[in-house]
């Protein structure tokens, strides 16, 4: 479980970004973090994987406090995907990348080759093992970079911005690869069609504070709770929306 | 742009190379580097006017690349980006020292031509025992022997992160060229007035992005210790390697080889 206790967070600028914010994940869950620009979803995102230091208030994944102490364990609990995935890919084959957090852990040769071959066959993605990073398209990178964080073998994984930057077959198929990890998920996004369709939560962040915090259609749906936060209706019930305005006309 | 993109691919083909399987790539990473800085430390140690005796030890790097199987172009190829360096380095040697020291029929050699060609051989025989090392060893085995060795883990974590930026900078740069070239129609390249801001902007990127890759490392177990590297125990193999070649290369640096062979012919 992922606890998050009277958290506030300000850059060294005086920037608030992150303002008392209580949160319980549970083991398990898929939710999406969703707000508009600038309203603390990386930044929360880096204080839960210990990469921005906690000044006040807590994070607890489990029974393990977020400290700089317990940094190490923690980022074994945690994984997360980052939004270019040109900054987590740097090896020359998918292979090493992959296997790059596991030889961190020092497990052995062999352990490290299973866990790299189970991330690539969770994602079916077992053919790209010995090509280039940086020859691979830009959904493919995606899906190597989610593999080279589930090789790790994380118990919550922070995405964000999975879909971004991706055509609409590479969106299929990442959202495809997200909704068969059985991990917590908690998926920073803009992208609110997707939140819709693999998120059982939703949490909206405005301002760094949480202003809303439910289930998924009922934060979806409401139009007038998402415009309130620079937000709107996810793509598929403007559709919906237009065409029962059409008919009723 | 070509040749950015050339660039990123010789760097990978570099670290590809590393893979092998040969001699050379599987010995032990710890006699590959004391080889290499010993060979480092008796060519930049030699008399800067005996380039006949400097000339053998010529023989250490095409050995290698021989053994291991090492294509000669992406290595030659890198190596020329270091020899404007050294000839910069050379050039005062030929304006500041005109003693002369032998006519070669009729034209005179200074001291310092033959320093200048000295030093651009040197250069030339480190930098390839350099990227013989990098062609024929991971960098995290590299980096594991230089923190073993004792060198301060800043100055490793400072050489290691600095390759793997390279790419980086360079993909980068091709954006902002790019960028840079379609808002300029009929330009030719970069204008003087715009570089300053150009570099520093190229800066303030690279520094977001670096940033980012080395939060990612860091998400994913890394602590610049390179602990997964450590190799096998030195075998009997590796300790015949080292001393014979240690051997051979002191014998060059210390006894002039070409005048001995001369002097059987």
């Amino acid at each position: 479980m992922l606890e998050i206790e009277k958290l506030s967070y300000a850059y060294p600028d005086g920037h608030i970004a992150i303002r008392e914010i209580d949160l319980k994940i549970n083991d398990g869950e898929s939710v999406a973090l969703v707000g508009a620009n600038g309203a603390g979803k990386s930044s929360l995102f880096k204080l839960i994987i210990g990469i921005s230091q906690i000044k006040e208030g807590s994070i607890k994944i489990g029974d393990l406090s977020v400290e700089k102490k317990t940094l190490k364990d923690v980022r074994k609990k945690v994984g997360m995907v980052f939004q270019n995935p040109d900054d987590q890919l740097f090896m020359t084959k998918v292979y090493d990348d992959i296997a790059f957090g596991p030889r961190n852990e020092l497990l052995s040769d062999e352990e490290v080759e299973e866990r790299v071959n189970n991330a690539l066959e969770m994602l079916g993605v077992t053919h790209l093992r010995d090509r280039m990073p940086h020859r691979l398209s830009g959904g493919e990178k995606r899906v190597i970079a989610i593999a080279s964080v589930l090789s790790m073998n994380p118990q919550i994984i922070l995405f964000d911005e999975p879909t971004s930057f991706l055509d609409p077959s590479a969106r299929r198929n990442v959202i495809n690869t997200l909704e068969k990890l059985e991990m917590t998920k908690i998926i920073a996004t803009h992208d609110l069609d997707m939140a819709l369709d693999i998120c059982d939560r939703v949490i909206i962040l405005h301002h760094g504070s949480v202003f809303a915090d439910g289930k998924t259609d009922d934060i979806l749906l409401n139009e007038e709770l998402l415009l309130g936060c620079h937000l709107e209706l996810p793509f598929c019930m403007q559709k919906r929306k237009v065409r029962k305005q059409d008919s009723d006309k | 742009m070509a040749n950015i993109s050339d660039s990123m691919n010789t760097i990978n083909s570099l670290e590809e190379m590393a893979e092998g399987k040969t001699i050379i790539h599987q010995l032990h990473p710890m006699v590959k580097l004391v080889i290499t800085l010993l060979y480092i430390v008796l060519v930049v140690s030699f008399d800067p006017y005996n380039i006949t005796g400097l000339v053998v030890l010529a023989f250490y790097p095409v050995i290698l690349m021989a053994l291991a199987e090492i294509p000669y172009k992406p290595l030659l190829t890198r190596m020329l980006v270091a020899l404007p360096f050294s000839f910069f380095a050379g050039i005062s040697n030929i304006i500041f020292n005109q003693k002369l020291a032998l006519m070669i029929g009729g034209i005179p050699i200074t001291y310092g031509v033959i320093s200048f060609f000295s030093i651009t051989i040197k250069t030339v025989f480190t930098v390839m025992a350099v990227l013989i090392l990098i062609a024929t060893t991971s960098l995290p085995q590299i980096s594991y022997q230089l923190l073993s060795i004792k060198v301060p883990k800043l100055i490793v974590e400072q050489i290691m992160l600095t390759y793997r930026y390279i790419s980086v900078l360079l993909e980068q740069v091709s954006n902002m060229y790019t960028a840079y070239m379609l808002r300029s129609p009929g330009g030719k390249g970069i204008k003087m007035k715009d570089m300053g801001i150009f570099v520093g902007q190229l800066l303030l990127k690279s520094f977001d992005r670096a940033e980012n890759i080395y939060y990612a490392m860091k998400c994913r177990g890394y602590d610049g210790h390179y602990l997964y590297a450590k190799p096998d125990p030195i075998k009997s193999a590796d300790w015949i390697f080292l001393l014979g070649t240690a051997f051979l290369l002191i014998m060059m640096r210390f006894f002039d080889l070409s005048q001995i062979i001369g002097s059987f012919l």
